[in-house]
């Protein structure tokens, strides 16, 4: 038996508000805000609250996916990086790279954001790209 | 139960500003008379105190600050964008 | 720390299976669950500087292990949380141990870390068309009808629907709560339902709030909500005589079938 709670940093949007996991036995239960950070002083959106939840979630994707057929079946790491790199190339080829437009998000690392937009300029050669904070 | 719940909502709407629009009567369903003294009663005592005081609130008294001359709340549209859709 | 050696002790003689107390990560103090597997953790237990409502967490561990002896920090709101929680089958009495922690103001310490004791100074806005977070219940009952909806209505509409107020409650335990009901409350939308909204989870609490005030502090957009709750004990101990918290019995709201004194009021046509 077991109750461990772990400071962490919510993350959601750029605000950064200071979050405290609750781990009974291993197992997160909820989310509760830590006082004593001077972001958010103890106060958090519905968005903090729920962060439990997000993780938990039985919606999160543990495999890649392929869709054949109307119908979504796992595949290997492989096979998705391939059939993605093909219908991208396929698309630039026969409408032209403004054809295709990329979204990043507040979620993902700014190591991350940086990679995807320069696959967006240099790769594809667009300038289609934005980010989830100006929507 | 049902006199502590009715007690306990007068005290408290009466602290929020909404006193007194809120009755509770017991009445037999032999005592047709009674009730149509007590409908009539209340009726005519609501319709003294005004009309419901929430209705047609604008609950946005901030927008004054940002917009005095009312353009932005004209024809009643709702600041959030997604007023029409079903879900979010 | 002088409690340490005690909380080591009640963990070595099976007094409690785990401790619920406070350690210090990269100085923010942070609760902390001490178990019998690893009492050299008990060394670095520090007195909380900031509030944390460790009766909530005894009582997720109380549903996954209903056996289990825990011990934690008890300031004074959290004792008489721990009763409404026991009174409510939350928690077994004879299953919790507490070392008390005095919080509240005495003769011998006059600050302490709590909400209601360390106003901050409301700005002229909110005096203007508000409330403030310190106001007493005889100042705002001073004024008129109109004047007091419209300044509840300030208040209120501010809400975000961050369900803060709710989530950190000590004594709010639902499993299905109504204000997550979407017949009730219209999801996806802001402002909510007010003045309803408010009032429901204030009627909710009757008979089970204790004042602790962490309600106020969670809120990001300094609703007072304590004075309403505070306004919510004054109506149940004056009209049913129950003070929560302090009394043993069921709270008059849970109790079908006994004999009641109160007469309904009569219309006065004015």
């Amino acid at each position: 038996m077991d109750c461990k709670l772990i400071p962490s940093v919510c993350s959601y949007c750029g605000t950064g508000c200071g979050i405290l996991f609750e781990v009974i036995d291993g197992a997160l239960v909820s989310t509760l805000p830590l006082k004593t950070h001077p972001v958010n002083q103890g106060k958090l959106c519905i968005k903090g609250w729920n962060l439990h939840e997000h993780i938990n979630s039985y919606m999160r994707l543990k495999a890649p996916l392929v869709r054949e057929n109307g119908k979504l079946r796992k595949t290997s790491w492989d096979e998705a990086i391939s059939k993605s790199a093909e219908a991208f190339s396929r698309t630039v080829a026969l409408y032209g790279p403004d054809s295709v437009g990329v979204l990043v998000s507040a979620k993902i690392t700014n190591e991350e954001n940086y990679l995807a937009q320069k696959f967006t300029r240099a790769v594809i050669g667009t300038n289609n790209i934005d980010h989830c904070a100006r929507l | 139960m049902t006199i502590k719940r009715i007690t306990f909502l007068q005290e408290l709407l009466a602290f929020i500003g909404l006193e007194g629009r809120l009755h509770l009567s017991w009445i037999s369903s032999a005592e047709a008379g009674k009730f149509v003294n007590v409908i009539n009663e209340f009726t005519e005592k609501i319709r003294s105190m005004g009309p419901n005081p929430l209705k047609g609130y604008d609950l946005r008294p901030w927008l004054h600050t940002i917009d005095p001359a009312g353009d932005l709340g004209k024809n009643n549209q709702r600041l959030v964008p997604h007023e029409d859709l079903e879900t979010v | 720390m002088e409690s340490a050696k005690t909380v080591k002790q009640w963990l070595e003689t099976g007094v409690v299976d785990i401790f619920l107390g406070y350690r210090l990560v990269e100085g923010h103090p942070v609760p902390h669950g001490y178990t019998r597997e690893n009492l050299t953790e008990v060394e670095e237990m520090v007195t909380p500087e900031a509030r944390y409502s460790l009766e909530k967490l005894a009582t997720h561990l109380s549903s996954r292990h209903p056996e289990a002896k825990i011990g934690m920090f008890a300031r004074d709101c959290s004792r008489r949380a721990l009763n409404v929680l026991v009174i409510w089958n939350q928690l077994q009495g004879e299953n919790i141990k507490t070392i008390d922690l005095n919080c509240c103001p005495s003769p011998l310490k006059k600050h302490a870390e709590c909400s209601y004791l360390e106003p901050e100074e409301p700005g002229s806005y909110k005096l203007l068309g508000g409330i403030a977070k310190n106001a007493e219940i005889k100042e705002t009952e001073a004024r008129g009808q109109d004047e007091r909806l419209s300044r509840w209505m300030y208040e209120m509409q501010k809400c975000i629907k961050c369900y803060g107020c709710r989530n950190i409650c000590p004594v709010c335990f639902c499993r299905e709560c109504s204000l997550e009901h979407p017949e009730l409350v219209n999801p996806g939308r802001l402002p909510p339902e007010v003045p309803i909204f408010h009032l429901v989870h204030a009627t909710h609490m009757a008979g089970r709030c204790v004042d602790c005030g962490l309600c106020e502090e969670a809120c990001p957009m300094d609703i007072p909500l304590r004075l309403l709750y505070r306004k919510v004990n004054q109506i149940v101990s004056d009209v049913f005589d129950y003070d929560t918290g302090t009394s043993q019995e069921q709270s008059p709201f849970s109790v079908l079938g006994e004999k009641v004194t109160l007469t309904p009021k009569t219309l006065e046509t004015s």
